[in-house]
């Protein structure tokens, strides 16, 4: 089937028709354009198989995984490719991280362990069993609504990072880590349960969901 | 740093939510300041405050007295799901919660609130 | 601690002004005849807010309905960093500010009634 692929590029928006079969994705859709079609697009990827993130990008309008959006997922074939929005672009689909990893670095991201031969097995919790499959890609911090107006933001990757640490026996960095996300200006009370950063995260974590435990925690604190 | 609004195919009901807190609160606090004004008028008397008061019996501001209604359920019925929200309850059908429970339900409230109020506004003027 | 608190307060203002809206709501609209026809005069309301419980319920109910009603427009503005926390911290302010003279117009609407 023939798709037309709108792309954001640096100098501007260019359209290219491209033949996809039905499992293709959009990564492969990036893949015949800079074969076939226009060698100058420049994207990123790594895995394609959905493990690394690397290749988050905006397609129409919302911040996915090119791997791991078929394009006839999207019932349309007019498809609009982007870079991740709230981040700097750096050409074309690639954007530079550095927004999202200083606020990943700020609340502490390893875990501040004892001397102890424990540190190699991770407790098991419920409560964070479904978090700690985040792949750093980028995804819920280019979704969130408060990015969009908040630059020093934490944003949830980096509050769920926090949130994974706290629960871990094992770490000593927890009240540092607490000042952070207790910053009135930047840390979870800028959060306001838009759902947007569960909505788009490719590993379907609750991140609504750790932001208001740590807030609820924050109380008893 | 692009756009204000995080766009997506269709009304996402978790930013449609958050807009519509931001938007009523907001229109809240304007009406607040006008009622608040208004009241000052008992201290001035029952002529001040009765020719007040009837600054605003007229066809136009009855409307905005039904809009007031609108904005008043929007605001308490969202924010009810919103603490339901921050108590951990409903994540997982945040959607419907705001589909039926703010926009639907706050409908049929803001209709059997509106429509009594709009006839009653006709017959007067 | 004193964030969490604000956190708190939203949301417990919140459904105390939903309790006192409704209560506010029925007292001045629906408790006598004169207010049912819509006849919203000072001779309708006279005896209720001559009356200093009233009085008080209500000028509670104005403070409850600043602290959430600022609080939130608070917020609204902390969501954007461009104003930076000097910017915010001036429109705490000014916030503050506004609350006391709102309230003072809330209670000087009773001077002449009490």
């Amino acid at each position: 089937m023939t798709y037309e692929i709108r792309v954001s590029r640096t100098e501007g928006t260019r359209s290219y028709q491209v033949e996809l079969g039905n499992r293709m994705t959009v990564l492969d859709a990036l893949f015949r354009i800079q074969s076939h079609l226009d060698s100058t697009l420049e994207f990123r990827c790594a895995c394609r198989v959905g493990m690394c993130g690397t290749c988050a990008i905006n397609v129409n309008r919302f911040p996915r995984l090119a791997c791991r959006t078929r394009v006839s997922s999207l019932d349309s074939q007019v498809i609009s490719l982007g870079p991740l929005p709230h981040l700097p672009v750096i050409r074309d689909l690639v954007v530079s991280l550095a927004p999202f990893f200083d606020q990943w670095k700020r609340v502490r991201p390893a875990l501040r362990g004892t001397a102890s031969s424990e540190l190699a097995i991770i407790p098991p919790n419920p409560e964070t069993s479904r978090k700690r499959d985040c792949i750093t890609c980028g995804i819920c911090f280019a979704a969130c609504g408060i990015k969009a107006t908040h630059a020093d933001y934490l944003g949830p990757a980096a509050i769920n990072r926090a949130f994974l640490r706290l629960k871990d026996p094992r770490d000593t960095a927890g009240m540092a880590r607490l000042k952070v996300l207790n910053d009135e200006w930047s840390g979870v009370w800028r959060c306001h349960t838009q759902f947007n950063c569960t909505a788009a995260c490719p590993k379907k974590i609750n991140l609504t969901d750790t932001i208001v435990r740590l807030k609820r925690a924050m109380l008893r604190s | 740093m692009r756009g204000l609004i995080v766009k997506y195919g269709g009304p996402f009901s978790g930013m449609v939510a958050h807009v519509i807190q931001r938007v009523t609160g907001l229109l809240l606090l304007v009406y607040l300041f006008l009622h608040v004004r208004t009241i000052y008028a008992l201290s001035q008397g029952p002529e001040a405050f009765d020719r007040a008061v009837g600054a605003f019996h007229n066809f136009f501001f009855k409307l905005l007295e039904i809009a007031l209604l609108g904005a008043v359920i929007l605001h308490a019925l969202n924010g009810v799901r919103i603490t339901l929200i921050d108590l951990g309850v409903g994540h997982e059908r945040q959607r419907q919660l705001f589909w039926v429970w703010s926009i639907g339900l706050g409908g049929l409230i803001f209709l059997a609130g509106a429509i009594p109020l709009f006839i009653s506004s006709i017959l007067r003027h | 601690m004193a964030n969490a608190a604000w956190w708190y307060i939203q949301r417990i203002t919140g459904a105390a002004l939903l309790i006192l809206l409704i209560a506010h709501f029925w007292v001045e609209h629906f408790v006598s005849e004169a207010l049912r026809r819509g006849d919203l005069t000072y001779a309708a309301i006279r005896a209720r807010i001559s009356n200093p419980t009233w009085q008080v319920i209500d000028i509670a109910f104005l403070l409850i309905a600043l602290l959430h009603g600022l609080n939130g427009a608070r917020n609204v503005i902390l969501d954007f960093s461009r104003i930076g926390r000097a910017g915010a911290r001036a429109a705490t302010m000014i916030l503050i500010v506004a609350g006391m003279v709102w309230a003072w117009w809330g209670i000087e609407a009773f001077k002449n009634l009490r």
